[in-house]
């Protein structure tokens, strides 16, 4: 009897950011859910390693224990401390040390927001943070919009990331703009991982395909009627997205061409 | 959040106001006392134009040594007599009356019982005077409420400030229960040398002082020589669960036990909580 060893269908390469290596290119957000169980199974189902977490005040009457380390294994997942909120460079650097101090990692998640009803990034603020951040010795991993020199601006400021938008933060609009997010990535040396904007697993799938490192969301997940089944669909999407990138899609062409062979039919 | 109340307050009686002489000896604690000394004008038996009157006389007293008038019960007086605070009993008038009349006036609860303290909280009181921590002369038959009410008048935040029956040797206790101040009618109207009076009371009262501190936005009040450690105790946190941010700075946790709280400072205590 000869035994047959089948060699996986398909195999990645690990995500490397700041030096640290991923399994999954698929980092979820623990925001917005209705209950703690709920959002650990869908951490669970979505296979993410790396989950972002937000910087707020303790509750000093004790009435209602939000700490969210009570529910999150921090040795089981890599948690990825946020900006969120912030609308300044100098707020955003506090809230980055206050997360380091709290945290297990020098890693951030850079956001300035420069709008309150778009919640689009202040450019110029979030240049400024992650300059003095990096040399603060942070692994900055900065969400911004999909404009290429804003992105190189922000490699060459030293980030271990860059993160442009899908869409707006928690739009569910998809991605807008595939072409900004393709010119980005081919440019940058360092990971690219689209951030905010995904509604759904398709959306997940064409932005992976575009040849992205990784992709983060939250409400795409937490917000579905199902989180838990909504949180294993982006597994399959990102993972899906992915191995079609690497299989290299075929050629679009104007005309069709048979998928049956033209000889051998019957006369 | 209202400014910081003096330590030191001496109360009147209708006893006090119908003997004479108020201004006078207001003016001579006021000398000893300087901006420590808070003077409360409380009485029933002047109408509004006799109170007006001796209002403005202790008043014109106290002024000039940066002592406060607070002016008990009548908040038209008060705001005429410009006294710097208004101090409600039983019976009176509700806190947001007060303001409506005197906006902008710190306004005083008396609190003798755990169910008058949560209606001073309820109705938005600036600060609280709680007791009596003894029984006293002017409310003969009134069992003491003792340190227990003043601690549960501190745990609210608000400056508290304990009378009853308290002489200079008592203030420790008070401030020990979580007391700002203290206040006192016989140990200060009575007796021939009230200046002396007043420098006994504050003596006692730096070695045991609170301090005002905003944590996480909200105004407390700390016990002096509060760490940043015992702050934390008090609120019941654990410090692997918490960052401290002290006036901006982050105090990693082997230095909670050395920094020490000062009156005005602002502290942060920060944890993770869900986020995208």
């Amino acid at each position: 009897m000869t035994t047959t060893v089948m060699a996986p269908a398909f195999q990645d390469t690990p995500l490397v950011v700041g030096g640290r290596s991923f399994r999954s290119r698929l980092l979820v957000g623990t925001g917005k859910y209705q209950d703690n169980a709920t959002m650990i199974r869908a951490l669970e189902a979505s296979g993410a390693e790396v989950v972002t977490v937000a910087v707020r005040r303790i509750s000093l009457d004790r009435s209602k224990e939000d700490g969210i380390l009570h529910h999150l294994d921090p040795t089981r997942f890599f948690l990825l401390a946020n900006t969120a909120g912030c609308f300044t460079a100098e707020d955003a650097m506090r809230y980055a040390r206050l997360a380091r101090e709290a945290g297990f990692n020098e890693f951030i998640k850079l956001e300035v927001i420069g709008d309150q009803k778009t919640l689009l990034p202040d450019v110029a603020g979030l240049l400024e943070a992650a300059r003095t951040l990096v040399k603060e010795g942070f692994k900055v991993m900065a969400y911004t919009n999909e404009d290429l020199v804003t992105a190189l601006r922000l490699e060459d400021a030293g980030c271990a990331a860059v993160m442009p938008l899908a869409s707006p933060i928690g739009s569910g609009l998809g991605l807008l703009n595939p072409f900004s997010v393709r010119t980005i990535k081919a440019r940058l040396a360092v990971p690219v991982i689209v951030d905010a904007g995904v509604g759904t697993a398709s959306d997940a799938c064409v932005t992976m395909e575009q040849g992205v490192d990784g992709l983060l969301m939250n409400t795409a997940i937490a917000e579905a009627r199902d989180p838990v089944a909504m949180a294993h669909a982006m597994r399959l999407a990102t993972e899906a997205g992915r191995a079609a990138l690497l299989a290299g899609r075929m050629p679009r062409r104007e005309v069709a061409v048979p998928s049956s062979p033209s000889t051998g039919m019957l006369s | 959040m209202i400014p910081q109340l003096p330590r030191l307050h001496a109360v009147t009686d209708d006893r006090v106001v119908a003997r004479g002489g108020l201004a006078a000896r207001a003016a001579e604690l006021a000398a000893a006392a300087g901006p420590e000394l808070a003077v409360h004008l409380r009485t029933r038996i002047l109408g509004g134009a006799a109170l007006l009157d001796l209002a403005r006389a202790v008043g014109a007293a106290l002024t000039p040594h940066g002592s406060w008038l607070v002016v008990n019960g009548r908040a038209d007086v008060a705001r005429a007599a410009g006294a710097r605070a208004v101090q409600l009993g039983r019976g009176g008038l509700t806190v947001s009356e007060v303001r409506r009349v005197a906006p902008g006036l710190p306004v005083g609860r008396s609190v003798h019982d755990i169910a008058e303290l949560r209606a001073a909280g309820a109705e938005g009181a600036d600060f609280l005077v709680a007791g009596p921590l003894f029984a006293t002369a002017s409310h003969p038959g009134e069992p003491a409420a003792g340190p227990g009410l003043v601690r549960a008048a501190a745990a609210t935040g608000l400056q508290v400030l304990a009378i009853g029956g308290l002489e200079p040797g008592d203030a420790r206790a008070a401030l020990e229960a979580g007391a700002w101040g203290v206040a006192a009618v016989r140990a200060l109207w009575e007796g021939g040398e009230p200046g002396a009076a007043a420098r006994a009371f504050l003596e006692a009262l730096p070695a045991a002082a609170t301090l005002p501190v905003t944590v996480n936005g909200e105004s407390r009040l700390v016990p002096a020589g509060t760490t940043l450690r015992g702050l934390l105790a008090q609120l019941d946190l654990d410090p692997r669960a918490v960052v401290v941010e002290h006036n901006r700075r982050i105090v990693r946790r082997d230095g909670l036990e050395s920094a020490r709280l000062s009156a005005g400072d602002a502290v942060e205590l920060v944890h993770f909580v869900g986020g995208g």
